[in-house]
This record gives structure tokens, C-alpha cells and sequence, in this order.
């Protein structure tokens, strides 16, 4: 993966997204605030209210003139109603840079949400996030991380299933080179009875990069009927890599299915001298071997169009090359 | 097309080929037979290019190059081709995206552009009837959930889309019940050319009722210890290999 290219920002004013995907509706929140506007970004549905169409979220800072930003979005979604949000990241700087993000998400009764995250920033960028999630009962929430590049990224991810038979997807990819750092904690609480939980976090670790798992489900007291599953996969490119893991499980219910596992690897050399055999270069297998690896991941994003440009997205980081799509040279997605 | 002098190679420092020498001509077949344990395993692995084998002497001309520099890949574009004992599994990694990748770098080697998706698509379709199998094949991981006999004709299949000079099979026929072995055997007999030459390694005689070898090696303890023609076979069948071990 080791990166062979500069990263080279471009103002905030020039910005825009030349290869927007279909049917998506676009939204620039520009140093924590809306575009042209003086306000966070809050996005409130009606009950019963469907989102037609994809809204993308590209947040965009730059330190021309701060270094440092605190900001937050809210997401209130209605009764029964249906979301369908990509939230992009950039930073466009080459100075340190530090963020401190929150974000509120309220799922009422029944909504169903899919959320996607993708962050692709500079090496010196420090991005902390706090996602703060609430869910209703017969709520659904499917939320995918794609963490391409940064310098400090931290994810915390709380989520309280506050009512019946909810259900939480969360998925997670990252991916660091050089001496990037990727952190991702997760506290997730099943507080009432029948809700199901899934986790699925993958990383790919090249150079000195490091990664922090940690993940905690709690199943309170009377949350019988609870299902809770998480899994923590990591693959060690270099020498140096470290990842750490640290799945936690407590449990005052007596009538659940829980499971937790972590594992960090490395490529498998069989598989390896496999696809050489059959003429497959090494460095073509190696690639082929980790987009297999990730893509348990982005099968979890249900939109096809975006998985695709996710996957592409994915393989140009894998490959050293800067993250970004066809036919656009800027220094976004 | 192939030449094998005096070849010794090693695992850790344990010495499982001690002075191998075997010469095969194009439009040949020859059967490797042999006990457990007699090295037809390391002998294959070794041609292929398994690093953790250490050749301590000898030396493998592969068309008049010294094969052994080479790495695996180089020696897959070179033509040789391993069928392997136990295929190994890719979860992630579709049947199709993988032989895509394969036919496509042996065609940059070759300085032929790369096939697009309709001719990739006959041509795959073409070559996965060889061995029956089904098109359903193609999007599932390598090997995933393939039962022993799809293992071994997702090999063939891989054979016939690479089109090797040398194929090594090793243990093909392990696993096979008769109507798969058919199949197996009737791919690789469709591959044969009077340019291209295959080496069998089997334990049984039964494979070489199909695929009819023109020269016999039993291999043990890391030497070829008798070379004869297809009828050698069926004497072993009979008598085991007590009797030319104790020759």
C-alpha cells in the first residue's frame, strides 16, 4: 500500500464534485458550517418521510485560517421514515489540523437509515468524531466507516437501543500507512429486550501504521432475547504495523446470543504461492488478497453504485495511488 | 523440453530429493509413481517454485533455461503449469476475477493486449465445458465450498485457460470418485499437442488408464529408482512396490 504520492490540497472555493454519483443530492458543510451560511448542518425528517435520493455530505476544512474546529451536525429521523446519507471528510491542507467533530443521530419509531462515512484526509490531520446514536424500537440503522487516509483518526461510536426489536449494522474498514494512526471505539447497549446488534471492523496496516479496536456491548439487565455480534479482522502489511484489539462483552441478561472474536494476521502464503502459480505477479496477488479482505466490508453498503465507487476508491489506496475518483484529479473522493 | 540433473533439495535440514534425474520430451506423458513419503510432492513443489524447498545441487532446464532462478510467476509465464494435490482456498477472490487476472498477465508477458470481457467470457465458458463445469463456478470464491472433485476440475479448467507447455499433476485423481476422474482425465487428454508434455504423479493406476503415460518413474526415497513403460503400472497394481524397492 505504501504511498507514492503527495498530497496536494486545493482551495475550498474552487471545490466542487465533477463525477457526482446518481440520483444525489449534494451538500458542502465547509469548516462546520453549511455552505454560504453561518449554521451547522441539521437534517430533520417528518414521520413517514423518504428520502428519494442519496444525500451526500462533503465536509470540507482547510487552515488558512485556523487550525483548529469544533463543530457538529444532528440527524433527526421521523417516524417511519427512510434516510440514505454518504458523509465524505477532506481536509484540504497540509498543516496540522485538528477537528472535533460530534454528531447526533435519532432514529424514531420504525425509521430506517443507512449511513455511510467516508473519510479521506491529510497526514496531518487529527479528526476526532463522537457519533452519538439513538435508536427507537423497530428502528433500523446501517452504518458503514471507510477510513481510506488521515493522520489521527478517531472514531467513538455510542449507540443506545433504547426501544424493541431494533436492529444496528455497523461496518468498518480502515486503511494506514506511513505513520498513520486509526482509532475506532465503539460502546454499544442493548437496554431493551429483542434488538440485534452486528459489528464487522476490518483494517489494513502498512509501514508504522497503528490501529486501536475497541469494542465494548453491553446487554443490560431484563434485554433478554438480545443478539450481538461483533468481529475485529486485521491485516499486517509490514514489520511495523501494530494493531490493537480489544473486544469486550458484559452481559446481565441470561437469555442472549452474543459473540466477540479479533485476530490479526498476515497475508496467507499459500494462497500467495497459489496465484503465482498461476502467473499472477506477487504484487497483483498481495492486491488481490486485501481488496478480498476489504470487501466483506463494502459488501455491507447496500447502495451498488456506491459500493462500486467505494471499491475503486479502496483498491487506488491499496495500490499507493491517491483515493480518488475517475475522471476527477481533485484531492477529494 | 525438460531436463532434471542430479537434483537435491531440502526442507529445514531434512533431504527429501537426493540426486533426482529426469528428462521429458514435448508430446510426452510420463507418470510419477511412488509410496507416501518418496518425495513426489517436494519434486513438484520444487518445479513450481516453492520457496520454503531449498535446492542444495542439481539443476532443472526448462527449455534450455536454468528454471530454478525463476520465480513462481515467471515460470507460469515460462509455460509450466502445477495441478495441485490440494487447491487452495481464496474466500473473497471470485474464480473469475482470478483466472481474469491470470490469462491477462500471461498476455502482457506475451505482449498481447489484454482479452475484453466478451472474448474473456467465450473463451472461459469454452474451456470450463472441458471439465463440466458449471458457469455458477465462475462467481464464486476460488475453491470456496468446492467439493474435492470441483477442487480438481476448477484446476483443469485453470490449465486449460493458461495453456501450459509442461503440466505437473500432482495427485490429480486423489479424492475422485470414477465419473469424476473421467472427466478430469478426458480435460487433460483434450489438452494434449505434440508441443506440450504433462507429468503425472498419482499413486494408482487407475488415472493412467485414462491418461496413458508413455514412460513410468517410481520415485523413492528421493531417487527414481526404475523407469519402464505404461505396463509397469499395472504390475505395480499387483504387486505393490516391495518388490522394486527390494531390486
Amino acid at each position: 500500500m505504501k504511498q507514492n504520492y503527495i498530497y496536494v490540497p486545493a482551495p475550498v472555493n474552487e471545490f466542487r464534485c465533477r463525477v457526482p454519483l446518481k440520483n444525489a443530492v449534494q451538500q458542502f458543510i465547509v469548516n462546520g458550517k453549511v455552505q454560504g451560511s453561518n449554521h451547522p448542518f441539521n437534517l430533520e425528517l417528518k414521520d413517514n418521510e423518504v428520502m428519494d435520493n442519496l444525500l451526500q455530505l462533503i465536509g470540507v476544512r482547510n487552515s488558512d485560517y485556523i487550525d483548529q474546529l469544533s463543530c457538529a451536525e444532528s440527524f433527526k429521523f421521523g417516524k417511519y421514515s427512510v434516510g440514505n446519507i454518504l458523509h465524505c471528510s477532506h481536509s484540504f491542507s497540509l498543516d496540522r489540523f485538528v477537528t472535533n467533530e460530534n454528531i447526533d443521530i435519532f432514529l424514531d419509531e420504525g425509521a430506517s437509515v443507512d449511513y455511510i462515512v467516508m473519510q479521506n484526509e491529510h497526514n496531518k490531520a487529527d479528526h476526532n468524531t463522537v457519533f452519538n446514536i439513538n435508536l427507537s424500537q423497530n428502528s433500523s440503522l446501517r452504518m458503514v466507516f471507510l477510513s481510506l487516509h488521515g493522520g489521527v483518526i478517531s472514531n467513538t461510536i455510542n449507540v443506545n437501543m433504547n426501544g424493541e426489536h431494533s436492529e444496528c449494522t455497523l461496518g468498518g474498514l480502515y486503511l494506514t500507512d506511513s505513520k498513520q494512526l486509526m482509532n475506532n471505539s465503539i460502546d454499544l447497549n442493548h437496554f431493551k429486550p429483542d434488538c440485534k446488534s452486528y459489528q464487522l471492523f476490518k483494517g489494513i496496516l502498512d509501514d508504522y501504521g497503528v490501529t486501536r479496536f475497541y469494542g465494548r456491548i453491553n446487554v443490560a439487565p431484563g434485554a433478554q432475547k438480545t443478539e450481538a455480534y461483533q468481529a475485529n479482522h486485521n491485516l499486517l502489511i509490514s514489520d511495523n504495523a501494530k494493531a490493537y484489539s480489544k473486544p469486550q462483552l458484559e452481559i446481565y441478561a441470561d437469555d442472549v446470543k452474543c459473540s466477540h472474536g479479533a485476530t490479526v494476521g498476515r497475508l496467507n502464503e499459500m494462497e500467495l504461492f497459489y496465484m503465482r502459480t498461476r502467473g499472477i505477479s506477487a504484487a497483483e496477488a498481495r492486491l488481490l488478497q486485501q481488496m478480498a479482505f476489504a470487501y466483506e466490508v463494502l459488501a455491507m453498503i447496500s447502495n451498488e453504485e456506491l459500493r462500486t465507487r467505494m471499491q475503486s476508491l479502496v483498491e487506488k489506496r491499496l495500490k499507493g495511488e491517491f483515493a480518488h475518483c475517475k475522471n476527477c484529479s481533485k484531492n477529494c473522493c | 523440453m525438460l531436463t532434471i540433473t542430479n537434483l537435491h533439495a531440502s526442507i529445514g535440514d531434512k533431504e527429501i530429493l537426493k540426486g533426482i534425474n529426469l528428462s521429458v520430451n514435448a508430446g510426452e506423458v510420463h507418470a510419477i509413481m511412488g509410496p507416501n513419503g518418496s518425495g513426489k510432492s517436494t519434486l513438484s513443489a520444487v518445479l513450481a517454485g516453492r520457496e520454503n524447498y531449498v535446492v542444495t545441487e542439481g539443476e532443472v532446464k526448462f527449455e534450455g533455461n536454468n528454471l530454478l532462478e525463476l520465480s513462481p510467476e515467471e515460470r507460469s509465464w515460462a509455460g509450466i503449469f502445477l495441478g495441485f494435490q490440494y487447491p487452495i482456498e481464496i474466500p473473497g477472490v471470485s474464480n473469475v476475477n482470478f483466472i481474469k487476472a491470470a490469462v491477462n498477465e500471461h498476455r502482457k508477458q506475451k505482449g498481447l493486449p489484454a482479452l475484453n470481457g466478451a472474448e474473456f467470457l467465450k473463451l472461459m465458458r469454452e474451456r470450463m465445458a472441458y471439465v463440466e463445469m458449471d458457469s455458477s463456478f465462475s462467481s464464486r470464491g476460488v475453491n470456496v465450498g468446492f467439493s474435492g472433485g470441483e477442487k480438481k476440475r476448477n484446476e483443469i479448467f485453470q490449465m486449460a485457460m493458461l495453456e501450459p507447455k509442461l503440466a505437473i499433476l500432482d495427485e490429480t485423481d486423489s479424492g475422485l470418485d470414477v465419473d469424476a476422474l473421467r472427466i478430469v482425465a478426458t480435460g487433460v487428454n483434450k489438452m494434449k499437442r505434440p508441443d506440450n508434455a504433462t507429468i503425472v504423479i498419482t499413486h494408482y493406476q487407475r488415472l493412467l488408464d485414462y491418461i496413458v503415460p508413455d514412460v513410468i518413474h517410481v520415485l523413492y526415497k528421493g531417487r527414481i529408482i526404475k523407469t519402464a513403460g505404461k505396463e509397469l503400472a499395472i504390475e505395480i497394481e499387483k504387486r505393490g512396490y516391495d518388490w522394486l524397492i527390494n531390486e
